[in-house]
């Protein structure tokens, strides 16, 4: 069972790097952006062509991939803000034009990884010492370190005009700050987040699929809503947090649901029910528990 | 009396345990992308072939089966569950949830069974070789690779004025995209043109199915899971066009002109087989890619009867089984 938590965290975090770009539209930007199902598989796809193609080293797709996600974003950033498409719109018209580029990224629906050197195989052969933590130790570094870089940027001038766009249009447009081109950045940085995500993910599952970004804005909302209920506050740095904590709780949540599910007579069709059901749970013991607290203070 | 009773069954559960740890069962995780009738029967085939050969489920094996509901992402984590449970074998159905399972089982002495992966060597890469397992690992299993040349012959068989053949399919699908590229290497040289409508979700099936009325004088369809799923919409596009459809699984007879190539539940029969010889003791770096031969046809009377369409004698004497009057006729083999 401990690697089964170790195996929950790591994709946690993993696809935590993904839920802090949909936590920097719908959160900072409130930019509901649709991009993210498409811009998720174009990180993996871009990661993957490389390294079975070109022979890429397996950490600079990563950064490669980051780009490639941004040029997604800057498609849906101009599409709403130069030629006035409506935001939900905008990020799905990039999410249907991407699923043909995936795939002709790829060249097929499907790219196996398991003939390549990975990030994640070179790791584990690398890092032997910390055993069965590796994996885990460099996913979570990774996303640390993305999550300090993002808290930094946030707390920089041009990340105060980010968060102040998303806050009031109206008063930054009076200080002077072009929106339209916080909302292009903030889309870029967003979907860049997002694909480089699909790059580590593909690695980690060894292949990628034209498929896999299905339901990526549905899991990416829900750790930020998780997040946001368990940890409540508006500092940069405990926001960015809890939306790893969230994602954390999602993928454990998927993980108690396959191991304990069938336990208590499950069948595998109720996945999702029980996943959901689990999230439910975790968001509601708090809620109560706090609820009793003011009614024990109001007394 | 309530006493006694409680001490007889609670006896009774010492001695069910106490059975129960003297034999524990073998521990089979069966993995699957999402369900899916073809997928579905693969998995009972898988089982029936076992309890056939005297593994009793519950008894002498325990199946764990797991749905990734379509999330790829949980294709990962249940083979990471598998892993953590010290399942004694994995039975991988389609080509996601094998890799995924590869990936997690690499290294491992825990076999590997994959099922429905159409091409597990040059696409999948689950196997360096289709012909020599010695470089297999723990991996092995059974490829659904359809007969496409041969299917394509058929068409031709059917009437000298079929020269056009149109193929709806999905071209995300990773199986899909093989086989239709495989029609493509294989049509010239059957002096065949192919003509390819795509469709990205059950939705634009019928659109994509309409779009080759005209252009084509015959449908064919793999096992495209997309298409499968609103095969309907196809056999109404070939009716319009009048045209007949080949169909490459049996299943669907009824909703198509003629059917060939097997039916999942075999082939999932085949990876139970492989399966049991793995559970006996043979390595699976012994056992080589299983391919599916099957090559019967089936004829729907009733479908061609729409569109006035004759089937040649040659054709109808080969035929496995017929489609008459709502009715499936078995034919016996001489």
């Amino acid at each position: 069972m401990a690697a089964l938590w170790i195996h929950a965290f790591e994709q946690g975090l993993a696809y935590g790097i993904a839920a802090l770009g949909v936590f920097l539209t719908y959160r900072i930007l409130r930019f509901p952006d649709l991009t993210v199902d498409g811009s998720f598989v174009t990180g993996a796809a871009i990661a993957s062509i490389l390294l079975v193609r070109y022979g890429f080293d397996p950490f600079s797709v990563l950064v490669l991939a980051f780009v490639a996600g941004g040029i997604a974003g800057l498609i849906t950033g101009l599409l709403n803000t130069r030629l006035g498409i409506t935001s939900l719109l905008a990020g799905v018209l990039t999410m249907i034009m991407l699923y043909s580029i995936n795939l002709r990224i790829m060249g097929r629906p499907n790219l196996s990884l398991l003939r390549v050197d990975t990030a994640t195989r070179i790791i584990k052969a690398v890092w032997s010492p910390l055993g069965v933590f590796s994996v885990l130790v460099f996913i979570a570094l990774l996303t640390i370190a993305i999550k300090f870089l993002l808290d930094a940027f946030l707390r920089t001038e041009l990340g105060f005009a980010l968060r102040a766009t998303g806050d009031s249009e109206a008063m930054i447009t009076a200080q002077g700050v072009n929106i339209r081109t916080m909302k292009v950045l903030g889309l870029v940085l967003s979907n860049g987040l997002v694909a480089l995500s699909g790059a580590l993910v593909a690695q980690y599952s060894g292949f990628a699929d034209v498929g896999m970004g299905l339901g990526m804005i549905v899991t990416g909302l829900a750790a930020v809503i998780i997040g946001g209920t368990l940890i409540r506050s508006s500092r940069v740095g405990l926001m960015t947090l809890s939306v790893l904590v969230g994602s954390l709780i999602y993928r454990v949540a998927v993980i108690l649901a396959l191991r304990y599910g069938y336990v208590v007579g499950f069948q595998a069709s109720d996945l999702k029910l029980i996943t959901a059901l689990l999230v439910i749970l975790a968001l509601v013991v708090p809620y109560l528990r706090e609820r009793r607290m003011r009614k024990v203070s109001a007394c | 009396m309530k006493r006694l009773m409680v001490v007889a069954v609670l006896g009774l559960l010492v001695v069910g345990i106490g059975i129960g740890a003297v034999s524990q069962p073998l521990k089979i995780g069966i993995t699957k992308i999402v369900e899916h009738p073809a997928l579905d029967a693969v998995q009972q085939g898988v089982i029936d072939a076992l309890t056939a050969a005297g593994y009793e489920t519950d008894v002498h094996v325990e199946y764990i089966i797991s749905s990734a509901q379509g999330d790829l992402a949980v294709a990962s984590t249940i083979a990471q569950n598998f892993q953590a449970q010290n399942v004694d074998l994995v039975v991988a159905i389609a080509t996601d949830t094998a890799i995924a399972a590869a990936e997690v089982f690499r290294g491992t002495d825990t076999p590997v069974i994959y099922s429905a992966v159409t091409d597990p060597v040059q696409a999948a890469k689950l196997v360096p070789s289709a012909t020599d397992p010695s470089g297999n690992e723990n991996i092995t299993g059974v490829s659904d690779m359809i007969p496409v040349a041969a299917h394509l012959r058929l068409l031709k068989d059917l009437s000298p004025d079929i020269t056009r053949i149109g193929i709806v399919y999905n071209a995300g699908e990773a199986n899909s995209a093989i086989l239709t590229a495989m029609a493509e290497a294989a049509a010239p040289d059957l002096g065949l043109t192919i003509v390819t409508a795509t469709a990205d979700s059950t939705a634009n099936v019928p659109l994509a199915a309409q779009s080759l009325v005209g252009r084509v004088d015959a449908y064919y369809v793999t096992t495209d899971n997309t298409v499968v799923s609103a095969i309907d919409s196809v056999l109404a596009a070939s009716e319009e066009a009048r045209v007949p459809f080949l169909m490459a699984d049996p299943t669907s007879l009824a909703q198509a002109t003629l059917a060939a190539g097997f039916n999942y539940y075999d082939l999932g029969l085949t990876t139970g087989d492989i399966v049991i010889q793995v559970l006996s003791g043979t390595k699976p770096n012994e056992i080589p890619v299983t391919y599916v031969t099957g090559g019967q046809v089936h004829l729907n009377l009733d479908a061609a009867g729409r569109i006035d369409f004759e089937f040649p004698a040659a054709i109808v004497e080969q035929a496995a089984s017929l489609l008459f009057g709502g009715v499936v006729w078995e034919q016996q083999a001489e």
